[in-house]
């Protein structure tokens, strides 16, 4: 079935939808759904989607009142506008910057998706990586040339100073590079 | 070019029976997930950035040392022309969905794909025959290596790899295996093994997705978790429970073989008849042929029919590529003709396709 709203795309998601007349279901793709303003969620998709398991922590007993509160005073995404009510409803972020904004519920979101685990700890993108060396870098000689100071090797501390002048310099050309990369 | 260049075309990399236990193991494939920063995920991006999307992943594809990429765009393709890739297992069903935005990349011999505007910016695939879970994470992982050297990933300290579902974010690796259960289904051990199963973090479905049943005892084992372990950890749980299924199976076949022989050989020897006479055959009763006939010659029980055929007939008896084939729309009916008859002739004909092909070159 095509989703009602756009008609391009195959519907995946029935939305209830509360109008004066009674409440009317909608079939819609993920996408629609997901502009769409107010509407809460049945999801079609596979026995045990992941729509279902989060919507259905949403409406878990515990604390329900008090977490709905929580839930809806969380700030929307301020690169998509997703909120995390609505997150928890269509089961899917929008954006990079969601992660950002909603990062301290996502421990207990992930713990329940991936069995207790909320750190990664796989492969680390190489630019990534670079970035992180060098930051442990300049805290390491900065913590070296403390030492020197504190012994008054001050010809030394200044060796020391200039060599964590050129790494920043390198620091901010990696970001610069790794920001800039597509060409905004 | 006549329908026999399109049957040649139609085999693909992993069909061919190679790789480690490829009596039992199908296909290996590994699929990451990736991201680009301060682009929203497919769900919520504008049409203007899911072009800047495209357009920045094919520069970037197309400079990395891999040559060969074809790219295709979904909007250039005709509905049957995509739903011959999802059945070719060359692209995921959401893909041939994303009508607007959506294109793949694939290398000269289709091991590898690199899906763009599906549910991420980026899902790079790397399908293998037979059971090869490291070289084929190898393959991926360098592809994505190449990848990130040109595109910004959106990647997190905590989080790992940033996807548009949380059930991929971490590492943003599925690995699956495609396991043909035959022994397992018969003695119904098959119900007991899958809950089992998934308390150890992985999943066993049927070959074509969620929930499906399995038609020709074709099932498929994939991790379920992308968070909190590596690549190497979830590969080699993955690789162990593999492993353990495929003696199962063995185990179950030799006491098929011991305690029922008669009964089997009957089973298989039937299906063979079927498949290579029947005027009408429907795809439920196809797979489960197929499935006996492989089994059959598994077992060294029959033995003048090659394996390369049943792999191929697995792909060309779906719908779409009947179709293809026919240069026409069929109703349900005509399928199961049309079905009948191309077994008939591949089943006559001897020699693979594959042969054919490396004969005339």
């Amino acid at each position: 079935m095509l989703c009602e709203n756009c008609k391009e795309r195959q519907a995946s998601v029935i939305l209830m939808q509360d109008t004066p007349t009674g409440s009317i279901e909608r079939n819609l793709c993920e996408k629609c759904a997901f502009n769409l303003q107010t509407f809460s969620i049945s999801p079609n998709q596979e026995p045990m989607s992941i729509q279902q398991f989060l919507s259905q922590w949403l409406s878990g007993s515990e604390a329900l009142q008090q977490q709905t509160r929580e839930v809806q005073t969380m700030p929307e995404c301020p690169e998509c506008g997703l909120t995390f009510h609505r997150f928890l409803e269509i089961g899917k972020f929008g954006c990079p910057t969601c992660y950002e904004t909603f990062r301290e519920r996502l421990p207990k979101v992930f713990g329940k998706l991936h069995n207790g685990n909320t750190i990664h700890k796989g492969k680390i993108p190489a630019s990534f990586n670079e970035k992180m060396t060098i930051k442990k870098k300049i805290e390491e000689l900065r913590a070296t040339m403390q030492e020197t100071i504190q012994e008054e090797q001050f010809e030394q501390a200044a060796v020391l100073r200039d060599e964590i002048k050129d790494w920043k310099q390198k620091l901010a050309k990696e970001i610069e590079e790794g920001g800039s990369a597509h060409g905004e | 070019m006549g329908n026999n260049r399109f049957m040649q075309n139609a085999v693909t990399g992993w069909m061919v029976p190679h790789g480690e236990h490829s009596d039992i193991v199908m296909s290996t494939r590994i699929r990451l997930a990736r991201n680009i920063r301060e682009f929203r995920f497919p769900i919520a991006f504008s049409d203007e950035q899911a072009e800047e999307v495209g357009k920045i992943v094919s520069e970037a594809l197309l400079s990395t040392d891999e040559k060969g990429y074809s790219y295709t765009r979904m909007k250039e393709l005709s509905q049957l022309d995509r739903q011959v890739l999802v059945e070719k297992h060359l692209i995921s069903p959401q893909l041939a969905d994303a009508e607007q935005f959506g294109s793949v990349f694939l290398s000269e011999d289709e091991t590898i794909s690199v899906m763009v505007n599906e549910e991420d910016h980026l899902r790079i695939q790397c399908i293998y025959p037979g059971l090869q879970l490291e070289s084929a994470y190898q393959k991926a992982n360098e592809t994505d290596s190449a990848l990130e050297k040109k595109l910004p990933y959106a990647f997190d300290e905590e989080f790992g790899y940033l996807t548009s579902c949380p059930s991929n974010t971490g590492t943003g690796m599925r690995a699956s295996v495609m396991l043909h259960l035959p022994a397992l289904t018969i003695t119904r051990q098959i119900n007991r093994i899958i809950p089992a199963v998934s308390r150890l973090g992985m999943v066993v479905r049927g070959s074509y997705g969620e929930g499906s049943e399995a038609p020709g005892n074709v099932y498929q084992v994939s991790n379920q978790l992308t968070l909190g372990k590596s690549e190497k950890e979830i590969l080699a749980e993955l690789a162990n429970i593999v492993s353990r299924l495929i003696a199962h199976e063995r185990r179950s076949r030799e006491l098929l073989l011991e305690k029922s022989r008669i009964a089997l050989e009957n089973k298989v020897f039937r299906s063979l008849g079927t498949i290579s006479y029947a005027r009408l055959l429907p795809s439920a009763e196809a797979a489960r042929c197929l499935s006996d006939v492989r089994l059959g010659i598994d077992l060294e029980l029959i033995e003048d029919v090659d394996m390369t055929i049943l792999n191929e007939l697995m792909i060309f008896m779906q719908s779409g590529f009947l179709q293809h084939y026919e240069g026409e729309e069929l109703t349900s009916e005509e399928l199961d003709i049309s079905r009948a008859k191309l077994f008939r002739e591949r089943l006559k004909n001897g020699p693979s396709l594959d042969e054919k092909q490396k004969d005339n070159t």
